[in-house]
């Protein structure tokens, strides 16, 4: 890639961002002729367009590969559809449709049929349209004539490189003589790429992770006050109920029983609240994590819901242990002196 | 035949420490079948410990406590709660029904926790109840009746077991003196139709007259009243039995 050029491109390929670095297209070849190298396959990030008709989302971004050499789409498209794409077809991201009442999708006044979607990411790349280097220069060709404005690709360039390493080789010494090969151009091991973005979603996680085992603490201790409490208001009756009979395992049992119906309770109530401002706000909270973030599916938030459960469940459990088994140990002539 | 039998009890509350207070100091008693014994004393003399170490309701410090037969003590918490369930009916000074079950579930509820199936239950209740007037209010809540009424429930839930010993601790304590005469009259009439062995603590002297015998507490100590008849003469109109 251009030297220089390391986080936009790395946006490009996670998130799909429209970048405008370029590569004179006569770099492949000579990438291609460097020890080690196996496979180089340019790839073109071409710049957005604003409120495409086909995109549920106002930015659409295109990305441009070479088939012949491609080694990171076309397995995809081979085991999803069986063949590769042909010019003026594309595959979409998941927010990519044909409008109502047509059956290709226009773009810059050539014409795309949709082949299929890809999965939901959470990116930019769910807005993307995916194409071969004919039919972007086709659609280039055909916006000079019948587009309000012409697609802007610069001749003979590509945004990027994809390289694959040859079996046995040295991944670092590739890109070590591929950076000497290509004047103006660096070499990220892929295994280094996304460390930005890699770094700034483990520090969110950690952040949540330590939100979440301050919240668990804080609701073990709140939970025991009010166990100790309630058992506390109660233990005249735990006292008569011990005379009358009641072993300390029933006591015991019964504060368990009830602080199990009271977690699943109170547990249903908050995740399904929870779930159902998550799934109104979504969009919202998408947009302010500022990085790729894939909103759960149904199944997913019920399997969240049922997780919320559990630590409800166990977090109630705990608390309300200690005090329901001092209560239940208690000398019975204790318990009533209250 | 005795069937509560303490040798050489003492409880201390408070351990070692210095603030520590000897409630029973090295009590011997023997309660025999069908007793009717009146413990007075006043307030703090170790009555009502006297009556929950000898009922395993608390532990003694010191001594051993028999009751039909078992060292109390020597079982484990389940089969103490047993015997006691299975023995022992118990009527307390404080409101002890529960406010969330009706006179009928409060009076069945030490069946619930005799792990024995009771097919009669109801039968026995409402029996009970009626027993003690109550039987239009079956289906009432405990809120719904009165102290003197309540407390007429408490002893219904007592019996429903068929114990062998009533205890009774203060259980006219916040009645007034004609309910008090009605819940003594009851007392009287169980003990004298079921053979019960029964046991009240009291600090009313009065209430002596009811009983068969009579001990005196002083500080954690006991002393036999064998000239009890005489005290029982003090109280008028209400004479045992009646």
């Amino acid at each position: 890639m251009p030297r220089g050029s390391v986080t936009g491109v790395e946006g490009a390929l996670l998130l799909g961002n429209a970048t405008n670095t370029y590569l004179p297209r006569e770099v492949v070849q000579r990438i291609s002729e460097v020890p080690g190298v196996a496979v180089a396959s340019p790839q073109l990030y071409l710049t957005s367009m604003a409120n495409s008709s086909c995109c549920s989302v106002s930015l659409m971004f295109m990305f441009a590969y070479d088939p012949a050499t491609d080694f990171t789409i076309e397995p995809w498209l081979k085991d999803k559809l069986g063949r590769e794409l042909s010019t003026g077809q594309a595959v979409g991201g998941s927010d990519v449709f044909v409008p109502e009442g047509r059956r290709t999708i226009k773009l810059y006044g050539y014409d795309f049929t949709l082949q299929g979607n890809l999965e939901p990411t959470g990116t930019n790349l769910d807005q993307t349209l995916f194409m071969t280097f004919d039919s972007a220069y086709d659609m280039e060709q055909a916006s000079r004539t019948r587009a309000k404005m012409p697609l802007p690709i610069l001749e003979d360039t590509v945004s990027s490189v994809m390289v694959k390493v040859s079996p046995g080789a040295d991944r670092k010494d590739v890109a070590k003589a591929l950076a000497a090969a290509v004047s103006g151009a660096e070499a990220v091991p892929a295994a280094e790429m996304f460390g930005s973005y890699g770094s700034q979603i483990s520090g969110v996680l950690r952040t949540m992770l330590l939100v979440v085992v301050l919240t668990v603490v804080l609701s073990l201790a709140l939970m025991g006050l009010v166990f100790w409490m309630a058992v506390h208001e109660r233990r005249q009756q735990i006292g008569v109920l011990r005379a009358l009979g009641a072993t300390q395992s029933f006591v015991l049992l019964s504060y368990m029983i009830e602080a199990v119906v009271l977690a699943l309770a109170g547990g249903l109530v908050g995740t399904v609240l929870a779930s159902v401002g998550l799934y109104l706000f979504r969009n919202l909270l998408v947009s302010s994590l500022g990085f790729p973030f894939l909103f759960p599916s149904f199944g997913g938030l019920l399997a969240l819901i049922v997780v919320g459960l559990l630590i409800a469940l166990v977090v109630v459990a705990v608390a309300a242990f200690v005090p329901a088994l001092r209560a239940s140990r208690e000398e019975p002539a204790v318990s009533m002196r209250e | 035949m005795t069937a509560v039998s303490l040798r050489g009890v003492g409880k201390t509350y408070g351990g070692a420490s210095a603030r520590s207070f000897a409630a029973l100091h090295d009590i011997d008693l023997d309660i025999e079948t069908n007793d009717f014994l009146v413990v007075t004393g006043r307030s703090g003399c170790g009555k009502t410990t006297l009556l929950n170490v000898a009922t395993g309701l608390a532990k003694p410090t010191s001594g051993t406590v028999t009751v039909d037969g078992a060292d109390l003590w020597g079982l484990n918490d389940a089969e103490r709660t047993g015997l006691r369930n299975r023995t022992m009916g118990f009527v307390f000074q404080f409101p002890s029904l529960l406010p969330g079950l009706s006179i009928e579930q409060n009076v069945m509820l030490p069946l619930e926790f005799s792990h024995e199936e009771h097919a009669d239950a109801r039968q026995r209740a409402r029996e009970l109840v009626e027993l003690v007037g109550l039987r239009e209010r079956m289906a009432a809540y405990p809120r719904e009746l009165s102290a003197g009424q309540q407390q007429r429930v408490v002893i219904a839930r007592a019996l429903i077991n068929r114990p062998d010993l009533l205890l009774a601790d203060e259980p006219s304590s916040d009645l007034d003196e004609e309910t008090e005469a009605e819940i003594m009259a009851l007392f009287s009439k169980v003990h004298a139709e079921r053979g019960l062995t029964m046991v009240m603590v009291t600090h009313t002297r009065q209430l002596v007259a009811f009983g068969t015998r009579h001990v005196e507490m002083t500080e954690g100590a006991l002393r036999e009243n064998d000239d009890h008849t005489r005290t029982a003469g003090v109280v008028s109109g209400a004479a045992p039995g009646a």
